[in-house]
């Protein structure tokens, strides 16, 4: 049987008024709420306020609590003392400064180190690094990131960040691969494959392995250089925004396409699935980091005793000292990121410098190259062509972040 | 407008004068003593994220005055619930950091610290934020009024 068009018309109505309920959208609290959270104008305190409250909790939770309040006794006054009672061989065997204390030279004289960060050796600075800095920085970043995504705080922020992440080519979503970078770069490059075309990935990889520092690393930083932390994560948003934008106007491959993005509601939490996430993901990235930490203290101790490090360190101080300004001693740190970025930033402890150099740095720890577990996953993810461009733009960006930095540094006779 | 509402609109509007008045202090302190910042009486304005505070409360501030034009609204009681969260994130983490700071027992104390010792962690001076919290509780009879006025509407 065939409908005319007004016969169909007419069906069409006569469905929808069984079918439709009309009436006033009465929007409820939470609805209410939602809006508010996403509009610029009240957003963006909001979002300022939720970032106050997960970094504060992240510095009070790690550092003041636990590596300050516990570990930091536990690790200086037991654990090291007791290794270098106990442990056999002594000072001056290359065993032992392998595994326990590399002492340093006071006077002439070899003398044992007092504290872990200094000692580096595998089952004090290693251990200490792993257990005492980073789990619990580790422990507080998961728990406040798993409460913002079961709460539906995250999407809201997508939506915020949005037309900020257009300008250089992404889109709000790209804020979620950025928060769980800032936990652990694997899941943040893993995330990216939620983005829609390939120059989105390759630009949000390269900004995630140059510019976001992982939790642990952001736990050492906080360790190590609490008052100039916030100037750390200025410069390194400068670079984010900076670098994204200039990418994407030189790497082709069209402009970014609009998405539709689904919100879900504002709800309450359970803490049996934030428990279990936390559990996933700390035990997940535990398998990762606690070999490569303890494998950078391997490798970076062999390089000392050989004295390979010294040759690294001769080839590499004009580098260091005149571009960059910063002491050749940088160079261990340096060659131990590459394994391990938090472990790199603890190495920077002992070397005796000015505290815009240790800044320095600390910026050139945090964009000179990914750590190796996230670099496996970028060969992984993208083709030949486009980890070259990556290299290519971790080059260009260390150089001209390092000069700058230095050129600061020298203008306002911080050295 | 009911009374309920009318007592709303004014209530939030002195809370929200305050909580400007507070974030501008802090402004006012950082420029005078960078973030070291001064106490007074039993009002501690200091820390590394002061100026941080000082924009939450400011923020916090500016949206519970542009909220108590026609309270009864849904949207405009959002605004201030969002400004109160706000106050409640500040607050709640200065309360944070006196319970992370009074468990251990110092670098080379005993393990955890004596009662005395963590009784003296929770004395004032104390950051704005926790002056302008019980007042921004008020919100939750709010919520809740509004909670029973839907209910008793369907």
């Amino acid at each position: 049987m065939e409908l005319t068009v007004d016969r169909r018309w007419d069906l069409v109505d006569r469905i929808a008024k069984e079918t439709v309920e009309v009436g006033v959208y009465r929007p409820s609290l939470k609805d209410a709420l939602a809006d508010v959270t996403v509009r610029p104008a009240t957003g963006i305190p909001v979002a300022i306020a939720v970032i106050y409250g997960f970094w504060m909790f992240f510095c009070e939770f790690a550092g003041t609590l636990f590596t300050d309040g516990f570990f930091v006794k536990i690790f200086d006054g037991h654990w090291l003392p007791w290794l270098q009672e106990v442990f056999p061989f002594g000072l001056g065997n290359w065993f032992y400064e392998l595994m326990v204390d590399a002492g340093h030279m006071e006077n002439g004289v070899l003398v044992a180190s007092d504290n872990c960060f200094e000692a580096f050796g595998v089952l004090t600075s290693g251990l200490f690094i792993a257990i005492g800095v980073v789990l619990p920085a580790i422990i507080a970043f998961y728990l406040i990131l798993g409460l913002l995504e079961d709460m539906g705080y995250l999407p809201r922020l997508a939506v915020l960040v949005d037309t900020v992440l257009h300008k250089i080519g992404l889109h709000g979503y790209a804020i979620v691969p950025t928060f769980l970078s800032l936990g652990c770069n694997v899941p943040g490059v893993s995330a990216t494959r939620s983005l829609e075309t390939r120059k989105q990935r390759f630009m949000m990889i390269t900004l995630l392995g140059v510019f976001i520092p992982c939790g642990a690393q952001i736990g050492m930083m906080q360790d190590l250089i609490p008052a100039q932390i916030g100037w750390v994560f200025l410069t390194l948003l400068v670079g984010y925004l900076g670098v994204g934008w200039i990418l994407n106007k030189v790497w082709p491959g069209g402009e970014s396409p609009e998405i539709l993005m689904d919100v879900p509601p504002y709800q309450m939490p359970t803490w049996g699935n934030i428990g279990r996430k936390l559990w996933i993901r700390v035990s997940g990235f535990f398998k990762v980091a606690v070999p490569f930490v303890l494998l950078g203290c391997v490798i970076v101790g062999i390089l000392y005793l050989t004295g390979a490090m010294d040759h690294i360190a001769n080839a590499l101080e004009p580098l260091l000292t005149n571009v960059f300004g910063v002491p050749s001693d940088t160079v261990a740190p340096l060659v131990a990121g590459f394994l391990r970025k938090d472990l790199a930033v603890g190495m920077l402890e002992p070397i005796e410098m000015t505290t815009f150099q240790l800044f320095t740095s600390v910026v050139l720890l945090c964009i000179y190259f990914p750590c190796l577990a996230t670099f496996a996953l970028m060969i992984k993810e993208l083709n030949w062509k486009e980890i070259l461009g990556c290299l290519a733009t971790l080059v260009v960006v260390v150089f001209i972040f390092g000069g700058i930095l230095h050129g600061i540094g020298t203008i306002g006779g911080w050295y | 407008m009911d009374n309920a509402t009318k007592f709303g609109s004014i209530y939030f509007a002195v809370l929200g004068i305050a909580a400007l008045a507070f974030g501008i202090a802090e402004f006012v302190v950082m420029g005078m003593y960078g973030t070291e910042g001064t106490a007074w009486g039993p009002l501690d304005i200091s820390g590394l994220f002061l100026p941080w505070r000082a924009i939450i409360l400011i923020g916090a501030g500016l949206m519970y005055l542009s909220s108590v034009t026609n309270f009864a609204d849904i949207r405009q009681l959002a605004k201030a619930v969002a400004a109160s969260i706000m106050v409640w994130i500040v607050a709640g983490m200065s309360f944070w950091g006196m319970i992370a700071g009074s468990i251990p027992g110092g670098e080379d104390g005993p393990w955890f610290s004596s009662p005395a010792d963590f009784a003296a962690a929770y004395s004032y001076p104390y950051m704005p934020a926790i002056f302008l919290l019980p007042f921004s509780l008020v919100i939750i009879y709010f919520i809740l009024r509004r909670r029973r006025v839907t209910v008793g509407r369907e």
